[in-house]
């Protein structure tokens, strides 16, 4: 397991764990993002906001908020 | 009837509610609210329907005002019909909403928009199994060229007629729970639909929450919630309201298996390709300051002869009209009442419309196509230093425009304490009314270096925002910022309706909300510089001349201590531009022989003071009167005005005194 921060880009990862308040975590829901959904990143500089794919859907989401996102590799 | 048209952002909601009402709408705000209302209306085959656009939401919970307003609207004013309009490439995500809807009671018909696009993604829709598997109907369309358009009203006006029920399944466990607390909510509180109630007691909605405590069965009924809240924290190992979040997407992600052919390998779409160009480490920055450039150059070319044209329209009815007045005999108040305050007032809000009608204009072209969303990403970088995130650059973008379209545009942010802070640094991007006063000021004093010097001005507002901004992160507005998550919407092609409609809405809502006020303060304005009557307007010896004596010392500090100044600052309180022409009047020369004249009161130094203090004292009453409107207060509006003119003083006695030190004067 990973912050969501550290993955490559072009990388497909799973999520695992949202490690952060119920007002974020709920808004990511909204957005497809939750345990368990698999999401591409489709961007990650070393600093700034990441973009990545979520079901269908390409989301930019604050380096801050993606450090709290915990992800792991996809199981096949 | 009346429909309400729901959906994600970006789906099409909006250019569905343009097709259907055409220019019959009306655009206001939910009442205490500063969410946008839109509600329109159309005949079809003889009915009278009334639309409402409610605001686009990714969900139904209580966390956003946004979504409080649509699901309030819908269970209070209980539309006939619900159209929920979907991005059908997007299906998954756009569910949620649906899912939500339908819990609510309400009676929806699915719009599946953009099909060229998921076709063109390789996605196979089966209309008919999609309807039978959520229990409502649903109709192919082309919001954009109206597709569909057709079926679709007949299908609400069908639905309306026909009643059907349809129940969403959260698996055994969820369900028996929420069938039992919406008995008991059903025998105790009195509730038109208890099974939503009861399920958004499960999920903690801080809002039905607060309502069912209200009333005097309420509590026998939370503390029922609380028991089964804690019994199914147990079952499942998580929070109910992920479980139910979780089952509604397992139940999304039953019924899209059997309703949707997607192709095995994801094709790149046009998009993307667009992406890798648009925000890439090397293009991203370089296109984004060519759009910016773009959008300006685009604005004052357009504008300017209508500007001139509104000026010399106004100029020519303010002369003939007091000519006309002095002719018939009235009385040479009354004249100048309708020439210099009445016209002069009118004209002083004419020339904002154009500059902020075509600036809206091209910015919804850009947030249509999907550009500014990605200018958004490009900037974040920058703005986290001052605690904001990259959406806060469109504000301040505008700012060096006109301050007023850049308050309006504030709307886009999501938290308040976002809102209001960019609201108060963004006065500090030198807007164009300003630019005069350094044309004039940087002729007479520094003819050499003139770009160099007004370019310092524009500079000097930035950095000073970027400072007053660390001071805020740190005192006013404590606390994390605001989390940056931001969907990054598909390239598309803007339609020049939907940008016509939201130019004229921007410039409609302007000249209504500003317009009243403005008029009033210039109105005032007038009053002060003819009183006592019969002395010349705006001299020495009418009131606001006595005004100016008076408050003229302090500005002694900045170097700039003679009343023609004060006065010229009281008026640029108007509007900036005026700061110029009032100078003209009261020095007795008119605006040619002004360079030679200011010589004599200022010297190189204390000219650069006095732009500095342009730069940063109060903005126009044209900027109070909108951030009173967005922020439904006078707390911040008062609070702009002492704060920045605090500020222009400091700073500019700063430079005045510190140049005095460094032997400059």
């Amino acid at each position: 397991m990973m912050p969501l921060a550290m993955a490559r880009e072009g990388e497909t990862v799973l999520v695992q764990f949202v490690d952060c308040g119920k007002e974020l975590k709920r808004r990511l829901c909204d957005l497809g993002l939750y345990d368990n959904t698999k999401i591409k990143i489709v961007k990650n500089d070393i600093s700034g906001p990441i973009v990545i794919t979520v079901k269908d859907s390409k989301l930019v989401i604050g380096r801050g908020q993606a450090n709290k996102i915990l992800v792991g590799e996809p199981k096949e | 009837m009346k429909i309400a048209l729901a959906g994600n952002p970006n789906s099409g909601k909006t250019t569905l509610f343009n097709s259907l009402t055409g220019m019959r709408q009306h655009v206001g705000n939910w009442p205490g609210k500063t969410v946008e209302k839109k509600e329109g209306s159309f005949n079809y085959t003889g009915k009278k329907i009334e639309v409402t656009d409610l605001p686009g939401t990714y969900s139904l919970t209580a966390y956003s005002i946004e979504e409080i307003v649509a699901r309030d609207f819908i269970v209070d004013e209980t539309p006939d019909v619900v159209i929920n309009i979907v991005d059908a490439s997007n299906l998954e995500r756009n569910l949620y909403l649906t899912i939500q809807l339908i819990e609510l009671g309400a009676k929806v018909i699915l719009a599946l928009n953009m099909n060229r696009f998921a076709n063109k993604k390789g996605l196979e829709i089966n209309v008919d199994k999609l309807s039978q598997l959520l229990g409502i109907p649903v109709v192919k369309i082309e919001a954009i060229d109206e597709t569909g358009k057709k079926v679709l009203l007949d299908s609400v006006i069908e639905f309306h007629e026909n009643k059907i029920q349809n129940k969403l399944k959260y698996g055994k466990e969820i369900e028996e729970h929420i069938t039992e607390l919406s008995n008991l909510i059903k025998a105790e509180l009195n509730e038109k639909n208890p099974e939503w109630i009861a399920l958004k007691l499960l999920e903690k909605d801080k809002q039905i929450i607060e309502t069912v405590s209200k009333i005097q069965n309420g509590k026998k009924v939370m503390m029922n919630v609380r028991q089964v809240q804690n019994h199914l924290d147990k079952v499942f190992g998580e929070d109910v309201d992920a479980a139910i979040a979780d089952a509604r997407y397992g139940f999304i992600a039953g019924l899209l298996k059997e309703s949707v052919k997607k192709p095995a390998i994801d094709k790149m779409t046009m998009s993307e390709n667009i992406d890798k160009i648009v925000i890439s480490k090397i293009f991203g920055i370089p296109l984004f300051l060519l759009a910016m450039y773009l959008l300006f150059q685009i604005t004052f070319t357009v504008s300017g002869p209508i500007i001139n044209w509104i000026n010399s329209g106004i100029g020519w009815l303010a002369e003939s009209s007091m000519t006309f007045l002095e002719g018939v005999g009235a009385p040479a108040w009354l004249a100048s009442l309708v020439g210099d305050g009445l016209f002069g007032g009118v004209g002083s809000v004419l020339v904002f419309v154009p500059i902020i009608m075509i600036m809206f204009f091209i910015i919804s072209l850009m947030e249509d196509s999907g550009y500014m969303a990605r200018a958004a990403f490009i900037m974040d970088k920058v703005m986290h230093k001052i605690g904001l995130h990259g959406k806060a650059f469109i504000p301040f973008l505008l700012g060096f425009g006109c301050t007023v379209p850049a308050i309006m545009a504030t709307r886009t942010l999501e938290s308040r304490k976002d809102r209001i802070m960019t609201m108060l640094l963004s006065p500090m991007m030198s807007c164009s009314a300003r630019l005069p006063v350094y044309v004039l000021f940087t002729a007479a004093f520094f003819a050499k270096n003139k770009t160099l010097i007004i370019f310092s001005i524009y500079l000097l507002g930035i950095i000073i925002a970027m400072l007053i901004g660390l001071i805020f992160k740190k005192t006013l507005f404590k606390g994390e910022s605001s989390p940056f998550v931001m969907e990054l919407p598909p390239y598309r092609i803007p339609t020049l309706k939907g940008s016509f409609m939201h130019m004229w809405e921007k410039g409609k809502l302007f000249i209504i909300k500003a317009g009243t006020v403005i008029f009033g303060a210039v109105l005032v304005i007038w009053f002060l510089s003819s009183v006592p009557f019969g002395v010349e307007y705006g001299s020495e010896q009418s009131l606001v001349g006595i005004i100016g004596k008076i408050i003229a010392p302090v500005f002694q500090p900045l170097g700039f201590g003679n009343w023609q100044a004060a006065v010229s600052l009281l008026f640029g309180f108007i509007a900036k531009e005026v700061i110029i022409g009032s100078m003209g009047t009261l020095y007795g020369v008119g605006q040619e022989g002004l360079s030679a004249v200011l010589h004599g009161s200022f010297t190189p130094l204390s000219a650069y003071a006095f732009m500095v203090f342009v730069l940063l004292y109060v903005p126009c009453i044209a900027v109070i009167a909108t951030i009173k409107k967005e922020t439904n207060s006078w707390k911040w509006p008062a609070f702009t005005t002492v704060y920045l003119t605090v500020v222009a003083w400091i700073i500019s006695f700063i430079v005045y005194q510190g140049g005095l030190l460094l032997g400059l004067g």
